[in-house]
């Protein structure tokens, strides 16, 4: 059992609602999609599983909120990477018909992670937005050399994905994060 | 740079939750400026000696001293005589 002081740092570090956020976020749309996919046939119990996996994605939403709202963004970038794995944009395409409907969709939920984020910037001090600013910049070092190595391979290298290239960018963004704060001793 | 914030927050009983409050800042960057590990921006440094009722140069040393042939500026300027003409 954790005592009082103990458990208000875990609340206060963040890890608890990151926790939470991607395992809801891993089951609910686990959930969600396995029985939405069969609905032509759907396996007993559909409806309540549709409803149980869309209840956990509004779990996942809670606690990425609540991140989001205490600033926390050492555990904010390692979950908007996570969430960009679940992301299917092939599925588009699958659908001739949905295509315009999902591609609307993911640039409303792209647009809004950039307003929140821009947000929580304009919120931040001087010295939180150093820490964002030389982070992306080793992010963006880490695509740019990426990217070159990966031309140099192209023709043996499997094709590369978006989705890929946007998670890794959001992770070395997190790293270099992570790396200056430890610089200033920035407890992140 | 080196600065004076630790003893100025002692002698007032301040926890660095409580400047930070004052300054409008996180208490990390409290702590990054005391541990002389960031160098605030001008403005803030600013907002720090004028929480603390002093001048900036108070609060804050730099780590290499001026040259000593280098005059030391006077504490008042007189004032500019912008009546006197050419």
């Amino acid at each position: 059992m954790t005592s009082g002081p103990a458990r208000h740092r875990v609340l206060e570090s963040g890890a608890l609602w990151f926790v939470l956020s991607v395992v809801c976020s891993l089951g609910g749309v686990w959930l969600a999609v396995r029985t939405l996919r069969r609905y032509t046939d759907p396996p007993p119990w559909g409806f309540e599983l549709v409803l149980v996996g869309l209840g956990l994605i509004v779990v996942a939403g809670y606690a990425a909120w609540r991140l989001a709202r205490a600033g926390i963004y050492s555990w904010l970038l390692p979950l908007a990477a996570f969430c960009l794995l679940l992301v299917e944009p092939g599925r588009a395409g699958d659908v001739r018909t949905w295509r315009l409907e999902w591609g609307v969709m993911g640039l409303a939920w792209t647009l809004a992670a950039v307003l929140v984020f821009a947000r929580l910037l304009r919120r931040s001090d001087e010295l939180e937005r150093r820490l964002h600013l030389e982070g992306a910049f080793f992010g963006l070092c880490v695509g740019l050399v990426g990217s070159v190595v990966y031309a140099l391979f192209e023709n043996r290298l499997p094709e590369l994905r978006g989705q890929w290239v946007a998670v890794v960018l959001l992770l070395s963004w997190w790293v270099g994060y992570l790396a200056t704060a430890r610089r200033y001793r920035w407890r992140a | 740079m080196k600065n004076h914030l630790r003893v100025l927050r002692a002698e007032r009983d301040w926890s660095q939750a409580d400047l930070a409050e004052r300054l409008s800042v996180s208490r990390q960057t409290v702590n990054a400026i005391e541990n002389e590990r960031y160098d605030p921006s001008l403005p803030l440094a600013f907002a720090i000696a004028r929480i603390f009722a002093l001048r900036i140069e108070d609060v804050f040393t730099p780590d290499v001293e001026p040259p000593p042939d280098v005059e030391p500026p006077p504490d008042v300027e007189p004032p500019l005589d912008l009546t006197s003409g050419r």
